[in-house]
């Protein structure tokens, strides 16, 4: 065979046409646009979630119902107005207007503490409150069990604060103040994790495009008169691939500007969008082996469902061992890189390395077997091999 | 026909699908500008025959060379000369007309200053210069073959091979097809599959017949149809069947008469020339109730070699 500088880049024709009418499709920009604002729902619940986590009142995963209520306060001492529950609504209003408020059902309640609070408590005394309700109010039960719950837990505090100051100083425990720098495991899961399978998700959702511009050639019977064509089974399917590369490229990019825009802190933008563009060649490496051997969209399917599971898993559990371990090894999946990378931590060259070599060796062997079965003629005009016939061929070298 | 030069040249082909032997040892050779056409039931493996020549399936065994290149040598170079028209015009729905002519002249590697000139000249051709910016998907059958009759030639290949042109069109586009195939004859080298016995009788230099992956005959139309019948046939209805022994023999005795049937009260006379026809139809005198010639056809070769 001669070699031609021209002919080897005619599967670029191939990528062009395919992604223009990729582009061109209603039906791919209506998911397309569809998969951006599944992204911006996500990035609204991931936001959310992580301001709770991050939040004094530690994790919150139910919605919020601060402000349910709302109740005027007389509490000059704060004492009480500072512990009780963000679900109520806490209005510092003077007596009458309260009193007034209560009446025009402008507020749930109105508690008033009386102002030698201070003094009362370093004699030992009881503390008189009283707590005023729109019995009409249904939130009006929600405000009492608050102030009573508020109140009993000031008291148990100040019980422990008295009995302790009853211990002579020589017996009391020393207290250990313990300072934590970084996040703790859990937070590092949902933040780091969960920002990186967002970047990745873009590789899992195009598997379908790959599946219909290979498997599509094989249903609608135009794969004979593309193969007809002066070009290689190999041009072929490197030329369809690398226009499912360029769409997933477009899509992670338009992702990244998304996520920063929404403010996520994302170090190294151009590295990350590198090496996720770079792990969409196995992906779809592997995808056209699944859409080269499968006889129709069916087929197709479930092939693509176990072969996710699969690399789902491959980058995935990677990335929890080198949280958890920080693992040399865990740098053979992508996304520890592009993880490792927006967060902004040095990376060797062997681990580059690593992880490289990796998407290199997956790559070259997932687009040889494509082409390999491409190239077959029992498998695309039949009647097709079993898969263990092809191990067989494969193992012994024969015919394949 | 074309010069004497051979311009492809199959030798030995052999392919099996599974137990199944599509092709078995086949052998011919098709001549520079010649219009060859192979005629065959179903499966009698025409169409993995041009498969392989297109360069689509591999042979187990055997070659075919085309202007001396053989397709194990350089197939892409192969497929570059070879203009290939499947028998279902299955194109790419999504595409416009003007659209899929241009994707398939970038394949095909057309120069891209040649590429708009050149689908002009094709759409007007086929007759689709109107449709040019309508979906592929809008188009009956018969606009698809044409299309797909356009996208066939849009590298000017040297050779044509058409799988069943006209297959399932009505008599009007079939008729444009045979057209089209006809003035392109000549020019080009061109293999023609078909089912349509009087297509390929009418276009074909010369046809193969194939059978059970194995080529039975090839010839001329009038070389195989001369085979099997003779020149003509003559058919002679009587009107008293008692005699019919007595005519038999008589009519054996001329010279020119290679068989005689008598077939639902009609004598079916093989001639191999006409001069004795008009004493053997005397020889009936005024027994005779109709008289009638019939040109053999490829049907009757067909269905005589294939039986």
């Amino acid at each position: 065979m001669k070699f031609n500088l021209s002919v080897i880049m005619k599967f670029t024709s191939i990528t062009k046409w395919e992604f223009k009418n990729t582009l061109k499709s209603k039906k791919f920009m209506m998911i397309f646009f569809l998969q951006l604002s599944v992204l911006f729902l996500m990035i609204i619940i991931f936001n959310s979630f992580v301001t709770n986590i991050e939040s004094d009142n530690g994790i919150s995963i139910t919605p919020s119902l601060n402000g349910f209520a709302s109740m005027d306060v007389l509490d000059q001492s704060g004492l009480i107005s500072k512990s009780i529950n963000p679900i109520i609504n806490v209005v510092p209003l003077s007596y009458n207007s309260s009193l007034n408020n209560i009446a025009e059902g402008k507020t749930t309640g109105f508690l008033y503490v009386p102002g030698n609070v201070d003094q009362k408590i370093r004699l030992g005394q009881t503390i008189d409150m009283t707590v005023y309700l729109d019995s009409s109010d249904p939130k009006s039960s929600v405000v009492r069990d608050e102030v009573n719950s508020t109140a009993q837990i000031i008291s148990q505090s100040y019980s422990n604060t008295l009995s302790a100051s009853a211990v002579p100083q020589n017996t009391t425990t020393p207290t250990v103040n313990q300072e934590s720098t970084g996040e703790s495991l859990p937070l590092q899961i949902i933040t780091k994790v969960m920002l990186v399978i967002l970047l990745f998700l873009p590789l899992l959702l195009f598997g379908n495009m790959i599946i219909d511009t290979i498997v599509g050639e094989k249903e609608r019977k135009t794969g004979e008169i593309l193969i007809a064509m002066p070009m290689s089974q190999a041009q072929i399917i490197i030329g369809k691939s690398m226009a499912v590369v360029l769409t997933i490229s477009l899509q992670v990019a338009m992702w990244l500007i998304i996520l920063l825009i929404a403010g996520f802190h994302i170090d190294n933008p151009v590295l990350v969008f590198i090496f996720i563009f770079l792990t969409s060649i196995p992906i779809i490496g592997i995808t056209s082996v699944v859409a080269a051997y499968s006889k129709n969209f069916k087929e197709a399917g479930i092939g693509l469902s176990i072969a996710y599971m699969g690399i789902v898993g491959f980058l995935i559990v990677p990335v929890l061992i080198y949280l958890s371990r920080k693992s040399f090894i865990a740098n053979i999946s992508p996304m520890t890189i592009v993880m490792r990378l927006f967060s902004g931590e040095s990376i060797s060259l062997v681990d580059y390395g690593i992880s490289l070599a990796t998407i290199l060796i997956v790559s070259l062997i997932s687009y040889w077997i494509a082409i390999k079965l491409f190239e077959r003629d029992d498998i695309i005009f039949g009647p097709r091999p079993g898969i263990l016939r092809l191990v067989y061929d494969l193992i012994t070298f024969k015919k394949f | 026909m074309g010069s004497n030069e051979v311009m492809i040249k199959i030798e030995s082909l052999t392919k099996s699908f599974g137990r199944i032997k599509a092709l078995d040892d086949l052998n011919i050779e098709i001549k520079r500008g010649e219009l060859l056409g192979i005629i065959g039931p179903n499966g009698a493996g025409k169409t993995t025959a041009i498969r392989m020549a297109c360069c689509i399936l591999k042979p187990d065994f055997g070659d075919i060379k085309i202007d001396g290149i053989s397709i194990h040598e350089d197939p892409i170079r192969i497929k570059s000369m070879i203009g290939y028209l499947p028998e279902e015009p299955n194109l790419y729905e999504r595409f416009k007309a003007k659209d899929l002519l241009k994707y398939f002249a970038e394949l095909y590697g057309v120069p891209k200053n040649d590429i708009n000139r050149r689908i002009d000249d094709l759409l007007e051709l086929v007759g689709m210069t109107e449709r040019k910016d309508d979906r592929i998907n809008t188009f009956s059958k018969g606009l698809r073959q044409r299309i797909s009759v356009a996208r066939a030639l849009v590298h000017d290949p040297e050779i044509i091979i058409l799988d069943e042109p006209t297959m399932g069109l009505d008599p009007a586009t079939a008729n444009s097809i045979r057209d089209f195939v006809r003035n392109l004859k000549g020019n080009k080298t061109m293999i023609l599959c078909t089912h349509y016995m009087a297509e390929a009788d009418s276009l074909c230099d010369r046809v193969a017949i194939l059978n059970k992956g194995k080529i039975i005959d090839v010839g001329t139309p009038d070389y195989l149809k001369s085979k099997i019948h003779g020149d003509v046939i003559l058919k002679v209805r009587i009107q008293n069947l008692d005699v019919i022994n007595i005519y038999k023999e008589q009519i054996m005795k001329f010279a020119s008469v290679a068989a005689v049937d008598f077939v639902d009260g009609e004598y079916l006379i093989s001639l191999k020339y006409r001069n004795e026809m008009s004493d053997i139809v005397d020889l009936f005198g005024n027994n005779v109730n109709s008289i009638n010639t019939k040109e053999p056809t490829l049907e009757d070769v067909f269905i005589n070699t294939v039986k």
